[in-house]
């Protein structure tokens, strides 16, 4: 017997979970599609060169040689490679530009529960829009799929990291320190980053409030914490910035599953502003994420502001498989075939799923085969 | 995971008197809860929002990282060893230790670049060796589950990676520490979404717990 094993991390999907995905899908492309986005795809695999774009996270990524001596990776996520496709393909177009993909990428990650080396993404993205109301759209986006999709106790956490960056930026701390400092942010050790913050040449207040950041969570009222804030200009932009898009989502009608959290501190190089993560309570893992990437089309040769969301689809799957309800099939049997195949065909052109006995079983062993199950309807037609 | 209730996970063994002591000291209901007890698990009619998990100090990253458990109390020695995806909020200062390279008397006067390629005996692989690929140097790890100061007296390893508190181990057995790698103390830990959708009762408790622990 041949092996059966497969590689760590990736998954067979079984009829039950492709069902509730695709079901996801549709409902997703549906919505997406209302707003003006239209489906991309875009290659499997790029050069090492492109996907390090978003920064240096070469231990996650599935590395190859092709035969022509390049290195290629393939895809940890989409956002790199629309860049890269719109600096190809659509200098020249009329934005902004809405796009939106469905698609599988692939991370060297450890696996396990609700975290796969080889995952599905659904995303937008909204090229050429600056501005808080292309924020809202992508955001109030986001939350419309998590609803559409029947996700209940979605809560969708926002931040503005510039506020974090210009502090930090502005600061008499030296860059290899701040490096530092951004990686702890990141990986939310407050106990290191309070201990090298200590350490700072720095006013104790702002040392306070940028220890303070990452546990920030609540309502707009959050903003007024942050004491050290208006010494500084570019912060106090980015906070007022942070108040437009929040209005603009109100005017959305999508601001109760909103809140103001300044510890969505993630891909501290890549984004520029509005950032934001979905989670609900049933899993500890986040659901969904995107933001605002302003300076990552540059990076390929085209200078246009930009902003979007990918959401996790295995995990979505997961929280939502309790949710659904299975749909009623028929299978129709008995002893003359030609009058089963034309019962079926009958029942199918009224909208039905029906499958044939193409076993010939008798009707007693059809009953105990279907007896386990409750959303089949068995049809018999008996001989005349 | 019920919105209204936290649960917390405690590692058993030498932190959870200590541990009682600061949950006592926030407030927070301790009835029972004893390194012979039985139970695993435990409530309190008079609190249910709180509810504790006793477990192996190395399960206790486990059980935060994927949300079983939303705030937990461990070592920074299990947090480091583990690499989990955590969030690291409070030093609680107890249960104070080091990481250190330990060689034999013997071996007295070598320096750290002495040991490459030399044998590691070590409870925690993942940090021996990261310690060691940092300094650019290579040893060959060799995981065992306890009594690490054995091996080098058995010949298994050259030196061993472990955690001392006293040092009292390491002059019983004849081995001294050639360098310290990091210190650890106990550390609250949560996860990342509990923080999130529990706010509400996790940011109090975690206000309490830096004022309680800066105060002493």
């Amino acid at each position: 017997m041949r092996n059966r094993e497969i590689p760590k991390g990736v998954r067979d999907l079984l009829p039950d979970e492709v069902k509730i995905r695709r079901d996801l899908e549709k409902k997703a492309i549906q919505l997406f599609s209302s707003f003006g986005y239209e489906e991309v795809i875009t290659p499997t695999v790029e050069f090492l060169e492109v996907v390090e774009a978003s920064g240096n996270i070469r231990e996650k990524l599935f590395l190859f040689m092709d035969r022509e001596g390049g290195i290629l990776s393939l895809r940890p996520e989409m956002t790199v490679s629309i860049a890269r496709m719109a600096a190809t393909h659509m200098r020249d177009e009329i934005l902004p530009r809405r796009l939106y993909y469905s698609s599988n990428v692939f991370r060297h990650v450890e696996p396990h529960l609700a975290q796969y080396r080889e995952f599905w993404q659904m995303g937008i993205e909204l090229l050429g829009a600056p501005g808080p109301w292309a924020d809202a759209e992508v955001i109030s986006l986001a939350v419309k799929t998590a609803l559409d999709f029947g996700l209940k106790n979605l809560k969708v956490s926002l931040n503005q990291i510039g506020i974090f960056n210009s502090l930090l930026d502005e600061s008499a701390i030296e860059p290899e320190e701040k490096t530092l400092i951004r990686n702890l942010v990141e990986k939310k050790d407050l106990v290191e980053l309070t201990r090298r913050l200590e350490k700072q040449p720095i006013d104790d207040k702002l040392k306070d409030t940028i220890a303070k950041l990452p546990t920030l969570h609540g309502g707009l009222e959050v903003l007024n914490k942050l004491a050290y804030i208006e010494k500084n200009r570019a912060a106090v932009n980015a906070v007022k910035e942070l108040m437009e898009v929040y209005a603009a989502l109100k005017g959305m009608g999508v601001e109760e599953q909103i809140l103001v959290d300044m510890g969505v501190l993630r891909g501290l190089d890549y984004y520029t502003g509005v950032v934001f993560e979905g989670f609900s309570p049933e899993l500890g893992y986040g659901l969904l994420g995107g933001g605002r990437y302003d300076n990552l089309l540059s990076q390929f040769g085209f200078a246009c502001p930009a902003t979007g969301f990918a959401l996790g689809m295995d995990r979505l799957t997961l929280v939502l498989k309790n949710q659904e309800s299975k749909q009623v099939r028929y299978m129709v049997g008995g002893p003359n075939m030609a009058a089963n195949v034309r019962k079926a065909d009958e029942l199918r052109n009224a909208g039905n799923i029906v499958e044939l006995d193409v076993l010939s079983e008798n009707q007693a062993v059809l009953q105990e085969k279907l007896a386990g199950n409750p959303n089949y309807i068995l049809v018999y037609i008996d001989a005349e | 995971m019920p919105d209204n209730c936290i649960t917390i996970a405690l590692s058993k063994g030498t932190l959870l008197n200590p541990t009682v002591g600061l949950l006592d000291a926030c407030g927070l209901p301790s009835d029972g809860i004893t390194s012979d007890s039985r139970n695993m698990i435990f409530t309190y009619e008079g609190d249910p929002r709180i509810k504790y998990l006793i477990c192996r100090p190395s399960d206790v990253p486990a059980y935060v990282e994927h949300g079983a458990a939303d705030l937990g109390i461990v070592g920074k020695d299990v947090i480091v060893e583990q690499g989990k995806d955590v969030f690291e909020m409070v030093d609680l200062d107890y249960g104070f230790c080091r990481f250190v390279v330990a060689i034999p008397s013997e071996m007295a006067g070598i320096s750290l670049k002495d040991l490459n390629y030399k044998r590691v005996a070590t409870k925690f692989p993942r940090v021996a060796e990261g310690f060691f690929r940092q300094h650019g140097l290579q040893v060959e790890v060799i995981k065992l589950h306890g009594n690490i100061e054995l091996a080098p007296l058995m010949g298994l390893s050259d030196v061993i990676v472990d955690l001392v508190s006293s040092g009292r181990t390491l002059r019983e057995n004849d081995l001294i520490e050639l360098v310290s790698i990091m210190d650890s103390t106990t550390r609250l830990i949560g996860n990342r979404v509990s923080f999130r959708t529990k706010y509400d009762i996790m940011q109090p408790l975690l206000e309490k717990i830096q004022v309680l622990v800066k105060g002493e």
